[in-house]
């Protein structure tokens, strides 16, 4: 594996090549799919229900193995490793839901993000790190985190998904069931993420919010993207809009294919 | 009921809770990080006693000094049998075909320690075994006191390890949520394995602690799964603290109902609390925000 910080900056910090990948033995969720995350880079899946936005994120933190197709994450070729592994390789996971260790105090939380770090300095330092990222955070910091609001609580997952000072970060629905001004906080922190230069993969619900934060958007059905572009163009295109975006009706644009 | 007796009833009730705390911990910590039900954990507890009893015997050296044997060797028991059998059972059914599993484990102990020790009841005889104290009226035997500070002492062990070790964290955090701890790098399988090794090395003190008092027979454990499943229902399954509350509640109930009714009429406190439990506050009175707290 080749260290993150020696070698050349990779085209993208992470790659799924050709992933298929299921649970059990239902049919395949995802089939064939293919999606580049470059540096400094907010990309923004969605789609309907069950198309497998959830699924990609799993296969690309090492919760799910793939059937097959290829993951490299920061130029190293993590296939079919566990979360841990991927870890390492600098990708954090931020669940859908809640996923605070909720009996747990915020400090607990975010310390317990750098579990596989043993540089108590450099814990240190990243805890001071989060703290003004998210000063919240450093509020409540010995608080149970299981008491804090929903927003406060995605705030302390961001943290301690930040210890590792990852290079790619997965976002699964981080709005869900907050109200409109703590969105408004959560995408505030992703932008803070990029400017960060961490490559970001986001799935939302809330599919017009998250590609008007985006730097690109894919489009998936049925296990695969359909589409793919600079988020702005995604939100132009009328089409789109009618058929993913809940939007307005409007004349059918020619061909929106490719 | 005499003031005296009262009171002699209240202490052996605490001493009593301490030892079905230590064991309700270890059977709430598999359901806790496992969601197993194990049957079989009062059984490694009369196995534990017997091993008490066979050192003493064969070395005629304090049955404490087996601890020094069992409890290693309960734990790596314990982590095997995680790997090995419970993993095998399928996520979706994993609850109720532990309790099949742990069932036949505890038969199979069972039917060991007879051909083993035959069927016959056994007692450790030691130099100590008659002294009691006077305390403030109440005679309490020694071998009791020594039962409950050796309970008292690994729940205070288990407190500080949970609390305070990397391993305790990374317990707690498989506990709490399973695949944020494994998203933080926490491998969560070989922690699951050593929280179940953990449980098992309860029962092993508890064995111990159990044989300075008891007389033991290979059917024992039958008189000690029941008592106990009901204490981690009524502390709420997979809380500790609320295991350990409900087991010192209940043994003191049981040791002041004794004096009126009568030891068999006493047991059932236990099942009265768990009906209780079931129709007032199913989650247990300590299940929710206590349940996976330490």
């Amino acid at each position: 594996m080749s260290d993150p910080t020696s070698s050349p900056e990779p085209e993208f910090l992470l790659e799924l090549n050709d992933i298929q990948a299921g649970y059990g033995r239902a049919a395949m969720v995802l089939r064939g799919l293919t999606i580049k995350v470059p540096p400094a880079t907010v990309v923004c899946l969605v789609g309907p229900n069950g198309a497998g936005k959830s699924t990609v994120l799993k296969v690309a933190s090492g919760l799910l193995a793939p059937r097959s197709g290829r993951i490299v994450v920061n130029g190293a070729d993590v296939t079919g490793q566990g979360p841990q592994e991927m870890l390492t390789s600098g990708l954090a996971h931020v669940l859908q839901g809640h996923s605070v260790f909720r009996e747990m105090s915020v400090a607990e939380n975010v310390l317990l993000g750098a579990y596989t770090l043993r540089d108590k300095a450099l814990i240190a330092e990243r805890v001071e790190f989060v703290q003004s990222l998210f000063p919240i955070v450093g509020e409540r910091w010995k608080q149970l985190a299981g008491l804090l609001s929903g927003g406060q609580q995605k705030q302390v997952e961001f943290a301690r998904s930040l210890m590792v000072s990852p290079r790619v970060v997965l976002l699964d629905e981080p709005s869900m069931g907050l109200d409109p001004k703590t969105t408004a906080t959560v995408f505030e922190q992703v932008v803070r993420m990029r400017e960060a230069g961490v490559a970001v993969l986001l799935v939302e619900q809330n599919a017009r919010r998250a590609l008007e934060t985006a730097d690109i958007g894919c489009v998936l059905d049925l296990g695969c993207v359909h589409i793919t572009g600079p988020a702005p163009e995604l939100l132009a295109d009328p089409q789109l809009s009618e058929l993913y975006l809940g939007g307005r009706p409007a004349e059918r644009a020619p061909s929106t294919d490719g | 009921m005499t003031g005296t007796l009262l009171f002699q009833s209240l202490v052996l009730g605490v001493l009593l809770g301490g030892l079905y705390a230590l064991l309700a911990a270890g059977l709430t910590l598999y359901f806790g990080v496992m969601r197993v039900v194990m049957i079989a954990h009062s059984a490694f507890l009369i196995l534990a006693a017997y091993l008490a009893w066979f050192f003493h015997q064969q070395t005629g050296m304090d049955p404490l000094l087996s601890l020094v044997i069992t409890v290693p060797l309960f734990f790596l028991v314990g982590v095997g049998m995680q790997r090995l059998l419970i993993t095998r059972l399928r996520p979706a059914t994993l609850t109720m075909m532990s309790v099949l599993l742990t069932f036949a484990v505890a038969l199979f102990i069972e039917g060991m320690i007879g051909f083993v020790w035959s069927g016959t009841q056994r007692r450790i005889q030691l130099p100590y075994s008659g002294a009691s104290i006077e305390f403030f009226g109440a005679r309490i035997a020694v071998v009791k006191l020594v039962a409950f500070a050796l309970a008292a002492l690994a729940l205070a062990g288990l407190y500080l390890l949970m609390k305070h070790s990397r391993f305790g964290q990374a317990l707690r955090a498989t506990i709490q949520h399973r695949e944020a701890a494994q998203l933080v790098g926490i491998k969560t399988d070989r922690v699951a394995g050593f929280g179940f090794g953990l449980g098992l090395a309860t029962a092993a003190i508890g064995g111990t602690a159990l044989s300075l008092d008891a007389t033991i027979y290979p059917s024992l454990h039958w008189h000690w799964i029941g008592p106990l499943m009901a204490i981690i229902v009524v502390g709420g399954l997979g809380s500790i603290p609320g295991a350990a509350i409900a087991a010192m509640v209940l043994g003191i109930g049981q040791s002041l109902l004794q004096v009126p009714l009568g030891t068999t009429w006493a047991q059932t406190i236990f099942y009265v609390a768990l009906f209780a439990t079931l129709m007032l506050r199913p989650q247990g009175f300590f299940g929710g925000r206590l349940a996976q707290r330490f």
